[in-house]
């Protein structure tokens, strides 16, 4: 969803859903922190009342030991209630965002590929907007709790004298009109610096993108020198909002201890009336510093908001509808593939599937066991074709079977024991080696793939072998394509190679196509290729041209049609 | 820690430092002077009936606070002063870190966020830390001076516990900062495993890993979590201290009221006292350990991210050794051997390659079978794990970059146009050419149209508004007009169409020189007088012709199939037959027609 695009009813509802769902999940541990909330602030509110009256009562020589103790005990409730509620609301937060991520991620490989989200966007969903959609239980308890020393102190001032509540009330609708105007200069004086920031980050980001060019002509320091040029300016505008600062907490300086100062006059003088006594007026000084954090309730507010916003960014992946599977078993079958008028829509622009057609009513049957070659040129719809097969998408009408069974009806495990896809650029996914490929497997059965896809000598060589953590394994296109095969070599019905070994050198692609070949009959291959000899060595080609089926035949027949020949260059 | 902290106080200008402390002194003022002034305004104003005397009190308290004003301004502007500059050096050193590590091959995607967010995490941090450790400093001295004024028996009740709290705060720093920094691993190793993952999501599903994947991810969730627990226990241990430091010393005093009351303190040297506590030292204190557990870790944390990421390096390239003299500008490789891992297999084995002053040659073979690392092997860029290059007799490997930037100039795929006018773009390789020049280099790789279209030399250049053929076209009249002899052009037409890039390829060719092109289409290659046929374990080197004959592979890059030697469909088929590798390389060592 754009930023700038308001939410529709369903969207409002969902964040309120999601909202919901995540503050519920705080469970137990909601109502400790609203009540140590609630208990803390209370002691707080009685605090200075009570040490005023220990105030008077040391005075007057009174003993006071009562109120002494009754402070001391206040002191010490407040303390632990503080100490409980932030444990406790950290506690809740982590756990809560854990839940929230472990479900995010389960839901998003639910939902597959065709989510159409970009990877940066999705880990910052995952990381940063699930952390503040935590914060939900927390916000909302400390929102209501918040409020209540702030407003607390100003009705027990009011109690005390209605002219100190009056004073405090006057004192501080000066400093809102001052923070107000304070606020207005810094985000222009913050907008200017922002922009010249901008300026550099983009210019940063120019000369990263040429940094080869750069690299060849030797320019680096003249490049640091282009970037580095609007750093004076940003040196001005930053200056400025120094200057901006000092004006305002110059005010500050002044207008903060004016309340403080209105309340102690205003309360000086009910003192001399003898409406108030001395330990009045200390708590009444008290209370009016109390009162000012009436100013932090924004910031309790503003949590509440990002609150809001991650529910929202997690709520719009969670209500996505996970890629549905059936429950049947696949009867025993030799891997026939029959596609049925399928046929597929873009996306386009404006959403909704209206695009272009990527597939359009195509037709046709592989016999189990075939080799088979899906050639066209780029664009023509082989990927979506093969993702058909590999049910990474869906068809918009027509139907993909297995032996019979639509594929959108085989059990989870059943499709993904019969169909493995490897891809021209596999990313692999695990801790070392041994996981990434073999994905549970045990060792043995990873070397006998490894082996098959010509991986395990180069995977020999490393220097913990199967066991070397991606990460300390660098590799060549070809060595990667070589073990993405090898992930997907337990196919037991229908293997999908979708160009997977264009970056693997010739001599070992016909060496792999050859054990390919070599398993014949035993499951069926679809092979997307751009090379005419792998083509060649297929059972079977399926042509593919702007998203229909050209033409469906041997590799030799069809080369006898120039525009069959010009696919290859 | 210990590092960012010593690069913060080293980055403390003095003469901004000492003009800040010294205008602390008139914001001490107000910190110092509003206990003093409540408890006369009680004691001598308002308890003794005489409320002008207590609300004259009160007008030093409100002055105070003005003298007190005057300091807080002027200390601001002395703060930026120490401030901006320490940003500016952190812009320089992440500007230069960035463009020096892009250059040496490392891929940072992290700096421009670096340059934004973390530069400004850490200045206000800075900025943070000083305001904070400064105003501390300016009330606990006020407080001592006005709680001495008013009884130094208070003051000796209530600085023990004070400064308990304090110490005890301070000896929690270490391990906060420590489970701070588990606390950011955590969140960067829970970043990457999620990046991997969901950077994989087709792999998974098209596997049907879902449940190891999401196992994968829960692993740092987890640790994520724990750290998170962790750092709560060390805040609430944080909250004790503040407890010691900020509740006991009321208490004390409180209690020991009595006993002050009976050795004759007044009731506004009492209230002055609690005062100076609630209003002075409990605040500072919460602010500081408020502050040093949240801005002071970032600013530890975050600005040592900033100095991993841009320490100084080892210059680009040592010229440790004299390159030699140097005759001509023929190319000689020897040996080449270069692995992307020191594990991996080589993607270039044992290549030999002579280009002759003068020469043309294409290099050829599938996707990601290391062309371009060849280009940048032979452009001095990369350096082989084994083999030299040498250029008119002289190692590359011991050459400045100006030097190699004489020699030879590199055009890769992804053209560079920075934001600058049409002039500064095309001269960017020879700053001094002649307006003539340009406009025969122009017309030559037929970018006239372009330029024209764009508003003339002197208009200004919008990179992301021009496509990535007009871009190419542009970075083509660059590299056409540098003085060095060789070119090598790696892919650097893809975005043209057939027309465009054979009249680029053309221009070239006749530009004087040496031309190298990694060709994207394989008609270059047809253009070319020789061609280097690149196969990943075994390379090939001849003319079109004598390539046809020997090279099964650049019989199929030009889309020829070997029909005769295949078998019938619905047949296991044999592969192609093979020449060994090694006797391809042999059977082609031709020397090029100079």
């Amino acid at each position: 969803m754009g930023p700038g695009r308001r939410p529709g009813v369903h969207e409002r509802q969902r964040d309120a859903a999601t909202f919901r769902t995540v503050a519920r999940h705080g469970g137990l541990w909601l109502p400790l922190i609203g009540v140590t909330a609630l208990a803390g602030t209370a002691a707080d509110l009685a605090l200075p009342a009570v040490l005023g009256r220990a105030v008077d009562a040391i005075v007057a020589h009174a003993g006071g030991a009562r109120w002494l103790q009754l402070s001391a005990g206040l002191i010490t409730l407040s303390v632990v209630c503080d100490l409980v509620m932030s444990y406790s609301s950290t506690v809740c937060v982590a756990d809560t965002t854990a839940w929230l991520r472990r479900r995010l991620v389960r839901h998003l490989l639910a939902i597959g590929p065709r989510g159409g989200f970009d990877t940066g966007d999705l880990v910052s969903r995952v990381t940063a907007n699930t952390a503040d959609a935590a914060l939900a239980g927390p916000s909302l308890v400390s929102a209501i709790t918040g409020a209540v020393p702030p407003i607390g102190s100003v009705v027990l001032l009011a109690l005390i004298d209605p002219w100190l509540a009056g004073a405090f009330l006057t004192g501080l609708a000066l400093v809102a009109l001052m923070l107000r105007a304070f606020a207005r200069r810094t985000a222009d004086v913050l907008t200017r610096y922002q922009q010249v920031q901008g300026r550099l980050a983009a210019l940063l980001a120019e000369s990263l993108s040429g940094v080869r060019t750069i690299a060849a002509a030797g320019t680096v320091n003249r490049e640091a020198a282009r970037v580095l040029e609007p750093l004076p300016a940003l040196h001005e505008h930053g200056a400025l909002t120094w200057r901006v600062l000092a004006r305002a907490s110059a005010q500050a300086g002044v207008v903060g201890p004016l309340v403080q100062v209105a309340v102690l006059a205003a309360g000086g003088l009910a003192l001399v009336y003898g409406r108030i006594t001395a330990g009045d007026l200390f708590a009444a000084s008290r209370y009016a510093a109390m009162g000012a954090g009436l100013g932090a309730l924004t910031g309790v507010l503003a949590e509440l908001a990002r609150a809001r916003a991650g529910a929202r960014r997690t709520g719009e992946v969670l209500d996505l509808a996970p890629v549905g599977y059936g429950d049947e078993a696949l009867p025993d079958g030799p891997g026939a593939l029959r596609f049925r008028s399928v046929s597929v829509r873009g996306s386009g622009s404006g959403g909704g599937g209206g695009g272009a057609a990527l597939l359009d009513s195509v037709d046709f049957t592989v016999p189990g066991g075939a080799a088979v070659a899906v050639v066209g040129r780029s664009g023509a719809g082989k990927s979506v074709l093969v993702s058909l097969a590999a049910r990474l998408r869906e068809p918009d009408a027509g139907e993909v079977l297995l032996d019979g069974v639509p594929v959108g009806r085989l059990r989870h495990s059943a499709l993904r024991a019969a169909v493995s896809c490897a891809f021209e650029r596999p990313v692999l996914v695990g801790e070392r080696i041994v996981d990434a490929v073999g994905l549970g497997q045990d060792l043995a059965a990873v070397q006998a793939a490894a082996r098959a896809t010509h991986a395990h000598d180069f995977v020999s060589r490393l220097p913990l072998g199967y066991d070397t953590p991606l990460a300390e394994a660098p590799m060549s296109g070809g060595e990667n394509q070589r073990l993405g095969l090898a992930r997907a070599w337990r196919a037991g019905r229908l293997l999908i190679l979708d160009d997977a070994t264009s970056s693997v050198d010739m001599v070992t692609e016909m060496q792999i196509s050859r054990t390919l070949t070599e398993d014949h009959g035993r499951r069926t291959r679809l092979i997307v290729t751009h090379r005419p000899a792998t083509a060649a060595r297929a059972d079977l080609v399926v042509w593919l041209e702007s998203g229909r089926v050209r033409a469906v035949g041997p590799h030799e027949r069809l080369w006898e049609d120039p525009q069959y020949r010009a696919v290859f260059q | 820690m210990r590092r960012a902290l010593r690069f913060g106080v080293a980055s403390l200008r003095r003469r901004p430092l000492l003009a800040l402390a010294g205008w602390s002194v008139p914001e001490a003022v107000p910190a110092t002077v509003s206990g003093l002034a409540v408890a006369h305004a009680v004691d001598s104003g308002f308890l003794a009936g005489r409320p002008l005397v207590g609300l004259g009190w009160l007008a030093v308290l409100l002055a105070a606070a003005g003298i007190g004003a005057v300091g807080a301004r002027q200390g601001y502007r002395r703060l930026g002063d120490i401030v901006e500059p320490f940003r500016d050096d952190l812009v320089r050193r992440v500007v230069r870190g960035a463009l020096r590590r892009g250059v040496a091959g490392q891929r940072d995607d992290g700096a421009v966020a670096r340059l934004t967010h973390q530069v400004e995490i850490v200045r206000d941090a800075y900025a943070g830390l000083i305001v904070v450790v400064r105003s501390f400093v300016i009330i606990v001295i006020g407080a001592v001076v006005g709680l001495l004024s008013l009884s130094p028996v208070i003051l000796l009740l209530v600085m023990p516990p004070f400064l308990l709290g304090l110490g005890a705060f301070v000896l929690t720093l270490g391990m906060a900062a420590a489970r701070q920094r588990d606390y950011v691993r955590a969140d960067e190793r829970l970043a990457e495993t999620a990046g991997a993952v969901l950077a994989g999501t087709r792999d998974v599903v098209a596997c049907g890993a879902e449940d190891s994947a999401t196992r994968l991810v829960a692993a740092p969730v987890a640790e994520q979590a724990a750290a998170e627990r962790a750092l709560a226990r060390v805040q609430a241990l944080r909250t004790v201290c503040y407890a010691v430091g900020g509740w006991l010393p009321l208490v004390v005093l409180l209690g020991a009221g009595p006993w002050l009351s009976r050795r004759g303190l007044t009731t506004g040297d009492i209230m002055g006292g609690l005062l100076y506590v609630l209003n002075g030292l409990q605040p500072a204190l919460g602010t500081v350990v408020h502050s040093m557990s949240g801005s002071g870790l970032r600013f530890a944390v975050v600005l040592g991210r900033i100095l991993d990421a841009t320490e100084p390096e080892l210059p680009v390239r040592a010229a440790a050794t004299a390159p030699g003299p140097q005759a001509g500008y023929g190319l000689m490789l020897r040996g080449i051997t270069f692995a992307y891992g020191p594990h991996a297999e080589p993607v270039l084995r044992t290549l030999d390659l002579d280009v002759a002053m003068g020469d043309h040659l294409a290099v050829v073979g599938p996707s990601g079978i290391g062309k371009s690392t060849l280009a940048g092997i032979v452009c001095g860029l990369l350096r082989p794990d084994r083999g030299s290059v040498a250029i008119g007799g002289a190692s590359t490997c011991a050459m400045s970059a100006e030097r190699l930037a004489a020699l030879r100039v590199l055009i890769p795929q992804e053209a560079y146009v920075f934001a600058g006018t049409v002039w500064d773009n095309l001269t960017y390789l020879c700053p001094s050419a002649a307006p003539e020049q340009v406009a025969a280099a122009t017309a030559a790789v037929g970018a006239d149209r372009l330029v024209a279209g764009l508003g003339g030399w002197l208009a200004p250049v919008a990179p992301a508004e021009l496509s990535a053929g007009q871009r190419q076209l542009l970075s083509l009249v660059r590299a056409y007009l540098s003085p060095a002899p060789i070119a090598v052009l790696d892919e650097a037409t893809c975005h043209l169409d057939p027309a465009a890039e054979r009249r680029a390829e053309e221009a070239f060719a006749n530009r004087g020189g040496t031309l190298i092109v990694i060709a994207h289409r394989i008609s270059s290659a047809l253009r070319a007088r020789r061609i280097l046929v690149l196969d990943g374990v075994s390379q090939a080197v001849g003319d079109h012709a004598s390539l046809l004959s020997v090279s099964p592979l650049y019989r199929e890059l030009l889309g020829y199939w070997d029909a005769g030697r295949s078998a019938q469909p619905g047949q296991p088929v044999q592969p192609v037959r093979l020449v060994p590798p090694a006797q391809i390389t042999q059977s082609v060592q031709i020397q090029p027609a100079s």
